[in-house]
């Protein structure tokens, strides 16, 4: 009872500013109570000590600085225009930088899905095949529908050919031998040059010389065949590897 | 017979113009004008707080010439925000509180850098307990005014060491002498918990002041 008494008194003691008078609860309990009365003298006596700091006073040139710096203020507001400009700025450029970085992560996405597409068609061993064994030319569209066949259509609109497109040509051979070469006839005089048409990537190529003596001459060139011919996505192995 | 030798003398004379004196040059008053465009208005009004904020700045702080730069930054404030000021509270209230979030802004700022004041004698440590680095010398000293001027320095920088929280109503009520309501709206918060703070803050202090009481 008396320790709630002491609580109650302390803590009005505690709200009365200096000097007020504290009620008859207090001072009859404090006539009583020694450490009531020992809490309220050291009270009195810090709030005094806290009492006695008093005003600090502001610099003689308290008011001068005061208006230049209010000045300084006024003499910049212009500069707002030039804040405004720099935010822009930096807004626009992160808009870049945003925009650029979409991109370049779409384009990643698009060859990554690329490469998921050539690794799930098995790559085929390719020989090279002998003239004689050539393969008749295949449809370049029949191999595209097979490599394409699976993917979305988002995946097949391309921007531009990458090296799997490239490795994705099939072989492609001409078997010319069959054909026979064509018979030309000219009788103009040495000396003058003469030209002949002919389609060298289809005909063997023989040419017969008279000089009208008797004396003939035959010059054959025999077909060349290289076989089957690949068309390879790049010949240097240091190039670097990216799409042209 | 008392005979009248001045006006003066009449009771109501000087009560009524004092009422007069108090509606043009109130604070309210004044800010108004300082809206209008009136300098010398706020020129008054900068001559009646400085030394208060300036003051009071520096108790928070323990910073003269911070607390200096952190007052004209009040009346900046106070200058520039003249077009949205409202007659809400009374402008003391409205000037201390922006002088308290500065003050409090200020003290988190060191807080942040851990900045130890060269003058001060009191040091945070990490668990936030204020230590005594140079505990006063318990030998009475000769000069009453000495004692006067080493007490006043020793309970500035006990109040130094008080949590912010704790540090601002103390100050108010202590040094200011500001009423419980005022504090209340100046620290935006409530009575009771001003009342708390303060007898928490005195309770700190005792125990640091022990040697001086």
């Amino acid at each position: 009872m008396r320790k709630n008494n002491c609580k109650l008194i302390r803590r009005e003691l505690d709200e009365l500013m200096l000097g007020a008078e504290w009620s008859a609860a207090a001072t009859e309990h404090l006539r009583e109570c020694a450490s009531c009365r020992e809490f309220q003298v050291q009270q009195t006596k810090l709030r005094q000590i806290v009492g006695s700091l008093g005003t600090v006073e502001a610099p003689a040139d308290f008011d001068f600085r005061l208006r230049a710096r209010l000045a300084n203020d006024a003499g910049s507001a212009p500069t707002f225009f030039w804040t405004f400009v720099r935010r822009g700025l930096a807004v626009a450029a992160m808009v870049i930088v945003i925009v650029t970085g979409v991109v370049v992560v779409r384009d990643v996405f698009r060859q990554m899905e690329n490469n998921k597409v050539e690794v799930a068609q098995k790559p085929e061993v390719r020989q090279p095949v002998k003239p004689d064994e050539a393969a008749p030319v295949v449809p370049e569209e029949k191999k595209t529908d097979h490599v394409v066949a699976g993917v979305t259509p988002a995946t097949i609109r391309k921007i531009r050919p990458t090296q799997a497109d490239y490795r994705k040509q099939p072989l492609a051979t001409k078997d010319v031998s069959s054909v026979g070469a064509s018979v030309l006839n000219r009788t103009e005089p040495a000396g003058v040059s003469a030209s002949f048409p002919i389609d060298a990537s289809a005909q063997s190529f023989t040419v017969s010389l008279e000089d009208g003596r008797g004396n003939a001459k035959t010059i054959s060139v025999p077909t060349v065949s290289f076989g089957s011919q690949r068309i390879v996505q790049s010949g240097n192995p240091f190039a670097p590897k990216r799409d042209w | 017979m008392n005979t009248l030798t001045t006006i003066d003398e009449l009771g109501f004379a000087p009560a009524l113009q004092q009422d007069v004196l108090e509606d043009t040059t109130s604070d309210h008053a004044l800010l108004e004008a300082t809206r209008s465009g009136d300098q010398d208005a706020f020129a008054e009004l900068v001559s009646r707080y400085r030394n208060q904020i300036t003051s009071y700045i520096y108790r928070m702080t323990n910073d003269y010439d911070g607390a200096v730069d952190l007052a004209q930054e009040t009346f900046v404030r106070v200058y520039r925000a003249a077009d949205r000021y409202q007659r809400t509270y009374a402008f003391s209230t409205y000037i201390y509180r922006i002088a308290t979030n500065l003050a409090i802004s200020e003290l988190r700022k060191r807080k942040r850098r851990k900045l130890v004041s060269l003058t001060g004698f009191f040091q945070q440590t990490d668990g936030g307990e204020a230590q005594e680095l140079n505990p006063p010398d318990g030998r009475p000293l000769q000069d009453l005014e000495l004692v006067d001027t080493e007490r006043r320095n020793a309970v500035q920088r006990a109040i130094g060491t008080l949590p912010e929280k704790y540090r601002a109503p103390l100050i108010l009520r202590d040094v200011d002498g500001r009423s419980y309501d005022e504090i209340a709206k100046i620290l935006e918060t409530s009575e009771g918990t001003v009342k708390s703070r303060i007898s928490r803050a005195r309770g700190f202090l005792r125990e640091k002041m022990r040697a001086y009481l």
